[in-house]
């Protein structure tokens, strides 16, 4: 049984990166699509150190040190060493998919069996305009516990994606491409092993009963960011940053050792 | 935490004896608990470091000049090095804050010159290295500083042993001020010969200070800006040794690879305690 997560934390978007249609047969549902999935880790910009002046890159070319202008800009794909096949930006192009605002559906299929490997990002779908079909599609895939599986082009890459219903939203995951992952049968390394020993099997089997409980992400906690965000605060409140030192029991033996030095010396 | 000394320690896991996990941490700690004994050895003479910011498996170096960033309060003495070619800032050591900002610099070794700074032609104690070249080791070293020591007693010295944190073997005699080098360079010198007369073991002369097996009485460090590794100081050997002063009967089946960085400060003996309480002359009665 899947546990719910209590809260989930990343604040809301204010704004929809896309809005069209999801297109079933004959049937559209208009929808606009918001981010679900945010990076929240810290981009840091490179400056220079002393006085914060930010630096940008200069596309230069590696044999003469040249400044090459953006127009002289190919995309070259190295196919051997030091040989490249060079594409203009136009050509690709031409090559890449047509964006037409529409979420096209081709089947439905059990949302429990798509194998969870092939899930990648997931986008939160809201009504637009109206409300109504969404509803409806919202209400019969929860009930079903079904998903539409179909293609779906977002900027300049099209997807295989799926629409299933999660927390009273209709969700767009987008998919991996079967080449895109990799068959663990085909690692070197996993193959040829051997079966484990009854007794083994059971004394794990007890280890593992043991350690079992209820999943929550709530117990993992990105302890860097915070680290990060409390000297943050310091900085842009101006205050000086030195170096913490460790707060290990060990250093307080330190400054114990410490003390009864100073009470020695002292005394002689 | 109130703030015990005038500086912060920093990099206290940094690990400076990689074989016994002995991490800069444990290196203070050393040096706070050896704190009451080494200073009044190490106090109004210039130090001359050797440093390991990162351990003893790494190369070291040399360090005559106070670094840069050296806080206002630590003492130096400046004064022309011929070697160098130049004028010097020397590091004093008076005081616990000093020496415990030399060790978090991972200034292991302490090596010390023979004199104070205010009669730095004047040396206050001279210095018998007993030096034992393979295959000759500490036991042949030890066999030489009982002689020694016969020697000196029956000429009324009172005389104080330490191991050098190697193989070596160090024999001291606290002196009054009015001795120049030469004196005491000549004294060890001399008593060196007469051992090497009476013993196939020994040698006296810098020629042979290569000779196998034997062991070598050096002399020269009795002269002006030699050092010597300083009593209680760390060495850098991979055992966290240290050059610690010991009673002549501990000296019997000793093993100098025992005195560590962590048995040292532990240890209640203080066996040179009277040290500058007897300097003596070096005429003979």
């Amino acid at each position: 049984m899947v546990r719910l997560t209590e809260s989930l934390k990343a604040k809301p978007p204010s704004r929809a990166i896309w809005s069209g249609r999801i297109s079933i047969g004959l049937v559209n549902v208009p929808v606009k699509m918001y981010t679900m999935i945010r990076d929240e880790s810290f981009q840091f910009r490179f400056v220079r150190k002393n006085d914060a002046c930010p630096l940008k890159y200069e596309r230069v070319c590696t044999l003469d040190g040249e400044m090459v202008e953006w127009a002289d800009v190919g995309r070259g794909y190295e196919v051997r060493k030091g040989e490249f096949v060079v594409f203009t930006k136009e050509e690709l192009d031409a090559l890449r998919p047509s964006t037409d605002q529409r979420i096209r559906i081709d089947k439905f299929v059990p949302f429990k069996s798509v194998d969870g490997i092939y899930l990648d990002k997931s986008y939160i779908l809201a009504p637009d305009k109206s409300g109504d079909a969404y509803s409806l599609l919202r209400a019969v895939l929860r009930d079903m516990g079904m998903a539409g599986v179909g293609r779906f082009t977002l900027r300049t890459k099209e997807y295989p994606i799926l629409i299933h219903e999660y927390r009273g939203s209709l969700l767009l995951t987008t998919l991996r491409y079967a080449y895109e992952v990799v068959d663990p049968n085909d690692v070197e390394a996993l193959q040829g092993l051997e079966e484990p020993d009854i007794e083994e099997f059971d004394l794990a089997t007890k280890i593992i009963e043991n350690l079992s409980g209820d999943f929550d992400i709530m117990e993992y906690q990105d302890t860097f960011r915070e680290r990060v965000e409390k000297l943050m605060d310091k900085k842009m409140k101006g205050e000086t940053i030195v170096v913490e030192p460790s707060k290990q029991e060990e250093v307080k033996e330190l400054m114990a050792a410490l003390q009864e030095t100073l009470q020695k010396l002292q005394g002689t | 935490m109130e703030r015990l000394t005038k500086f912060r320690f920093t990099n206290l896991d940094k690990i400076l004896y990689p074989k016994l996990n002995v991490k800069k941490l444990n290196v203070i700690e050393y040096y706070i608990k050896i704190a009451p004994k080494i200073l009044s050895f190490l106090a109004k003479r210039i130090v001359v470091l050797n440093r390991f910011p990162d351990g003893v498996e790494e190369k070291g170096f040399y360090e005559k000049d106070s670094p840069g960033g050296t806080p206002p309060w630590v003492e130096t003495f400046a004064r022309f090095s011929e070697t160098s070619g130049r004028e010097i800032n020397y590091i004093i050591c008076n005081d616990l804050n000093t020496l415990l900002w030399l060790a978090n610099l991972a200034a292991l070794e302490m090596h010390i010159v023979l004199s104070q700074i205010e009669s730095y032609e004047k040396p206050d104690q001279l210095l018998f290295d007993l030096d034992p070249e393979p295959p000759a080791g500490f036991n042949e070293a030890v066999e030489v500083a009982f002689t020694l020591k016969e020697n000196l007693d029956s000429l009324g010295f009172k005389s104080y042993i330490k191991t050098s944190g190697k193989k070596g073997l160090h024999v001291l005699l606290p002196l009054v001020g009015d001795y120049n080098f030469s004196q005491t360079r000549e004294f060890v010198h001399q008593f060196g010969k007469y051992l090497a007369r009476d013993s196939d073991l020994v040698v006296s002369e810098l020629s042979q200070s290569q000779d196998p097996g034997k062991v070598y009485v050096d002399y020269l460090q009795n002269s002006v800006g030699r050092t010597m590794i300083c009593p209680y100081s760390l060495r850098a050997t991979p055992q966290a040794t240290v050059s610690t002063p010991i009673e002549w009967d501990e000296l019997k089946g000793l093993n100098p690879e025992e005195l560590n960085v962590f048995t040292v400060k532990e240890r209640k003996k203080n066996p040179w305690a009277g040290f500058w309480e007897n300097r003596q002359r070096l005429e003979v009665g």
